[in-house]
């Protein structure tokens, strides 16, 4: 690894005024599990790094029955799988950290920093989407507030400025009566990004969809939400013919690449049949 | 440049001149000598190097050695006290769990933190655990079975 200057900022303001004076050459630092990864590989060779785990304030996940559930930017897998109130009401991320890395890495690796990291495979998107999961960030002089959806702008590129922080993540209450889950298709059980990935939320009313969100991770150059596929089932009676057409739009919604997980036509095989089963298993 | 930074390792008190990059792995390794914890892919991805801060086990190669200012570190040496193994380290010989012993020090230590968060862990439990660590032996089966027995003797003590 290059040597670097290293900061550790007591507050967000101070990371963030450090993050926009050495713009491009910065990097942020948080668990270092995705950071530190590509610094020893030499794909990332910054300057400075800006060490944010001094910051007070921001390892806090919290849930209220009216506000829906917080995380802030230190919040740690290990914290989000061993919370009682994920499991119980938002399983499809309770499900994804479950599945991601590993129990050392859990023990590091932030929600915040993978979502930041931008890959279109990782874990916390797919759940996060299918929740409508919103950002607070926090810039040298402001804060705003970013839809997920607007966090990701490519393949390892998330859309903040120079000099923005993520600082807390909000999961509004899901609906209510509605069923969610996960399915994450790997090569292996552990440390191991997903081949493919589907997040389903659904709500059944008088055996008709009321309400359908299908996010898709893997087959893309960002996870998003497959829009067309929910219309599909949108006010329809629950079928098995309903739903194979759904996730075959869903297929045709997505873009793979082939790379040295699987090629392009084996994830969209995959995918079509995740999405299935996703559907299916909400109504189980 | 260097700079000074003081770690306290199995309870001792050590100074240490580090440059930023240098990782925790390689400070213990390489600075102190303290080669109980193993280096294999430097990536996080074997677990070979697990150490435990604070008592939570991490991947000592992914971790700056500056973050472990301030922590509680301990690695394999500081198991064992006053020459007596400790009871997870017995278990583990009298199952038959140790092969080339090359993942030992990182599943005794994952053992550690896992039954002081769960003295009674099921068997999915202890699978998830062990799946942070490669045995390249592939001897699971036998260092699951150390696992169980460690809880039952920490039930018993
Ligand atoms: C062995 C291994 C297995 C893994 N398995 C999986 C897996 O199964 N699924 C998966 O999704 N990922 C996996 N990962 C990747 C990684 O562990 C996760 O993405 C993790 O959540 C990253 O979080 P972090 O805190 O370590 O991020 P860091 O490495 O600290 O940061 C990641 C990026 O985000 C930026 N960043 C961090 N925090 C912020 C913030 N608050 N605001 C703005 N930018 C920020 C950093 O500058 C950096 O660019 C694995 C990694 C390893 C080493």
């Amino acid at each position: 690894m290059k040597e670097f200057a290293l900061y550790e900022p007591t507050s967000l303001k101070e990371a963030c005024a450090l993050l926009a004076q050495h713009g491009d050459q910065a990097k942020a630092l948080a668990g270092g599990t995705d950071l530190l990864v590509g610094m020893k590989a030499g794909w990332l060779r910054p300057e400075v790094v800006v060490n944010l785990k001094k910051i007070d304030g921001l390892r806090d996940i919290s849930f209220s029955e009216r506000r829906g559930l917080s995380i802030g930017a230190l919040v740690t897998w290990t914290q989000i799988l061993e919370h009682p109130q994920v499991a119980e009401h938002y399983p499809a991320l309770h499900q994804a950290a479950a599945s991601m890395g590993s129990y050392q890495v859990r023990n590091l690796g932030t929600l915040a920093g993978n979502l930041c990291h931008a890959s279109p495979a990782a874990n916390g998107p797919v759940p996060l989407l299918i929740y409508e999961a919103s950002c607070l960030i926090q810039g040298p002089r402001s804060k705003r507030t970013l839809d997920l959806s607007g966090l990701f702008a490519g393949p390892q590129k998330n859309a903040l400025a120079p000099g923005e922080l993520l600082s807390e993540i909000f999961l509004p209450v899901p609906p209510a009566g509605s069923k969610s889950l996960y399915l994450k298709f790997a090569q292996r059980k552990a440390m191991e990004l997903a081949t493919v990935a589907v997040g389903s939320l659904v709500q059944v009313k008088k055996d008709k969809f009321k309400l359908v969100r299908l996010a898709l991770g893997a087959v893309g150059p960002v996870p998003f939400r497959a829009h067309k596929a929910e219309k599909v089932l949108l006010d329809q009676a629950a079928s098995e013919e309903i739903m194979r057409r759904a996730a075959q739009v869903a297929m045709e919604e997505s873009a793979p690449i082939s790379d040295l997980r699987a090629s392009a036509e084996y994830r969209r095989g995959l995918l079509e049949e995740l999405t299935y089963r996703a559907l299916r298993d909400c109504l189980a | 440049m260097k700079k000074m930074i003081s770690l306290n390792i199995n309870g001792e008190s050590y100074q240490v001149a580090v440059e930023n990059r240098r990782t925790l792995l390689e400070v213990l390794r390489e600075d102190l000598k303290l080669t109980g914890t193993r280096v294999m892919c430097n990536q996080g991805d074997c677990g070979s190097c697990t150490v435990l801060l604070d008592g939570v086990a991490v991947n000592s190669c992914l971790v700056l050695a500056s973050d472990a200012v301030g922590k509680q570190v301990e690695t394999i040496e500081g198991v064992a006290q006053g020459g007596a193994l400790h009871p997870i380290q017995e278990e583990f010989i009298a199952k038959g769990a140790i092969q080339c012993g090359f993942c030992t020090p990182a599943m005794v230590l994952t053992t550690k933190a896992l039954l002081a968060a769960n003295p009674d862990p099921t068997e999915e439990d202890i699978k998830q655990t062990v799946a942070g660590t490669l045995c390249r032996c592939t001897g699971y089966v036998r260092i699951i079975d150390a696992i169980k027995g460690a809880a039952a003797r920490r039930k018993e003590s």
